[in-house]
């Protein structure tokens, strides 16, 4: 991989090549208190565009799989009916996507792009996606209390899938890491510059000194994935984390890392609907519930159980080559009865599994 | 496992309604084909077992067994009205069209079963996904030994295919046993549940070298299982298939998993042995 370094206060004109080069840029903006969100950048808005801010709630995954998504329109009744599929997969780039949400896109490749049919829509809007990822380096900024990426293996610096990777050196200079032959294409630009040693000895400086910033969450997946796998969690352990499920559908709208959708039709016309796909969530009542009202996980601890072997188990693992968690946090930050990834990785590894069967009565 | 496809996998092709034919109340069969000459003949390859989504524009897409054989000439569905696709369908006229994708999912492996005997246990609409495998088995009659038919409905006008049914047991090609939950009127047959056929004086069910396909409704399934598995059948010579909500039927939109199976594009089509490690209610 090319590395080249670039002076702090040129770093927004890779928006500005990047825009140049016919892409709509999304970048991270801030919002009020610790509130931050991704936009497109405009001449008007390009200045607010923030190096160092807290990683969006609502994760990016949205720009290839949109929280509605049309996928056809029908024109005409019986007589002459027409299905048009829908197209839309604008030149794109994401600046400043965090490093667990380049994992989350990644695992969403793997997903849709995966096994024996490949998501067409999915594809195209991936395909024409750029990605320019920023290392997290800033503790203050940067990093949540929630964050554990070191957990999860995603970050704070991704080790691929990024087209162009940015690090802050701290010193007025980022080091801009190409991923890709797009990537590399931007180091012809005069605002590049080549690095040095001192610089890679710098960055693996920071990076051995941010590992040690990060908040005291944690989510040692081992024992958990272990016991998900041989499926000797108990029943009460999923009860107990059921109670504190509030069914609100938070943590998996926040996931990078979730793709499930529902699909739904609406009229749009006297003669026209339009079929879309919605974000769905396993943990919603109505998410198996059959024509006829047969529900076959009706009680909420069996959707918790649902969603985190689906997450977790070692099946999943093998085929996807990853636990489906980036350690982006989001679902620790949103939820409100506390049972994000990392309060559920701890609750069932301290939770007694099944006990061996041979074990020796207890005095 | 179905080719690598590099198709809209979520657009579906015009179908036109053909004509409408009454089975039982609530169930209709109701024969299509594609628009598309072309489509027609690619959708044909399809195995028994497998089952395609079914588009109302404007109501909505759910999944629906293919009761045809391929070795059939016309295609068609058996649909009961339960929920608001199928109250949809159930208002079509012929001529009228809808739209269709597929087919997805495994579907029975024929082969796998060839030179054995083949029992089929149904209860209710059941009957609609196993009869594919039926006719398939009947058209390819040479290479499976004994063809049973167990099937039993809530009251005898609940009982499908009828017509079929006793169309296929003549010349002695298949055996075939009806029961009823409860008799109405003329009827001088079985009364009980399904299992209660398998030890029916006059009833001789071979368990050796033979595979059982059970379809039903939950309870059914659970107890059929149970006398099949005390007959002595062994759990990976039992195959079901299963439903599940299903939105895209091609493994992405996630309804239809349990535990590590995404019934659309791993089933619909299991062995009892599969089932039990799903780890949930089916």
């Amino acid at each position: 991989m090319k590395a080249r370094l670039i002076d702090s206060g040129n770093v927004l004109k890779i928006v500005d090549l990047l825009r140049a080069r016919g892409r709509e840029v999304i970048a991270p903006f801030c919002g009020r208190g610790r509130d931050s969100y991704f936009d497109t950048v405009t001449d008007e808005n390009r200045a607010q565009v923030r190096l160092h801010l807290p990683n969006p709630y609502y994760p990016p995954k949205r720009f290839v799989f949109p929280h509605i998504e049309r996928l056809m329109r029908v024109h005409g009744k019986n007589g002459a009916m027409t299905i048009e599929p829908a197209c839309e997969a604008p030149p794109r780039a994401i600046f400043g996507i965090r490093s667990c949400d380049v994992a989350g896109l990644w695992h969403l490749d793997r997903f849709y792009l995966g096994r024996d049919y490949r998501d067409v829509y999915y594809e195209r809007r991936r395909k024409n996606l750029f990605l320019v990822n920023m290392v997290c380096t800033d503790p203050a900024q940067d990093i949540g209390n929630d964050c554990f990426c070191l957990c999860a293996d995603t970050g704070p610096a991704a080790r691929e899938h990024f087209d162009l990777q940015l690090m802050d050196l701290g010193d007025g200079q980022f080091m801009a890491v190409a991923g890709t032959a797009a990537g590399e294409e931007l180091f012809s630009e005069p605002i590049f510059r080549k690095g040095t040693g001192a610089c890679v000895e710098r960055r693996r400086a920071i990076l051995a000194e941010v590992r040690k910033r990060f908040g005291t969450t944690t989510s040692w997946f081992t024992a958990t994935v272990r016991y998900v796998s041989q499926g000797t969690i108990l029943e009460k352990t999923w009860e107990e984390i059921g109670n504190r499920c509030l069914e609100c559908g938070g943590c998996t709208y926040v996931c990078p890392a979730c793709t499930c959708f529902t699909v739904s039709d609406r009229q749009v016309g006297p003669e026209e609907v339009e079929r879309v796909r919605i974000w769905d969530s396993c943990g919603l009542s109505g998410f198996t519930r059959m024509a006829g009202g047969f529900n076959p996980r009706r009680a909420v601890h069996d959707r918790r159980n649902r969603r985190f072997f689906r997450k977790l188990a070692q099946y999943f693992i093998q085929r996807e080559l990853a636990v489906a968690c980036v350690g982006c946090g989001r679902c620790a930050a949103v939820c409100h009865g506390d049972i994000g990834m990392p309060s559920i990785v701890e609750m069932i590894r301290r939770a007694a599994p099944e006990p061996p069967k041979n074990e020796p009565a207890q005095h | 496992m179905n080719p690598p496809n590099t198709e809209n996998i979520y657009l579906p092709k015009l179908a036109v309604l053909d004509r409408v034919v009454d089975d039982i109340p609530e169930v209709k069969t109701f024969y299509w084909r594609f628009e598309d000459p072309a489509e027609q003949a690619k959708f044909k390859h399809f195995r028994p077992g497998q089952f395609a989504q079914v588009s109302l524009f404007g109501v909505g897409e759910f999944p629906a067994s293919l009761p045809p054989s391929p070795t059939e000439e016309e295609t068609f569905f058996t649909i009961r009205q339960v929920g608001s696709c199928t109250s949809a369908l159930h208002q079509l006229k012929p001529r009228d069209k809808f739209a269709v994708r597929g087919p997805y999912g495994n579907g029975f492996p024929m082969e796998e079963y060839e030179g054995r005997n083949l029992t089929f246990v149904a209860g209710g609409i059941g009957l609609i996904p196993l009869r594919s495998c039926i006719v398939y088995a009947l058209q390819n009659r040479a290479k499976y030994g004994r063809i049973q038919v167990f099937y039993g409905a809530k009251t005898p006008g609940e009982l499908m295919y009828l017509t079929d049914l006793r169309a296929w047991e003549k010349g002695g090609a298949m055996e075939c046993h009806l029961t009823v939950d409860r008799a109405a009127n003329g009827w001088d047959g079985h009364v009980g549940v399904v299992g209660s056929l398998f030890k029916k004086s006059g009833v001789d069910m071979p368990v050796d070298n033979t595979t059982a396909f059970v379809c039903g409704p939950p309870v059914m399934f659970r107890f059929v299982i149970k006398d099949l598995l005390a007959l002595g059948f062994k759990e990976n010579h039992i195959m079901s298939t299963l439903e599940r909500y299903m939105k895209c039927g091609v493994g992405k939109c996630g309804h239809c998993c349990i535990g590590v199976a995404y019934i659309c594009v791993d089933g619909p089509v299991f062995t009892y042995e599969q089932i039990k490690k799903l780890g949930e209610d089916i």
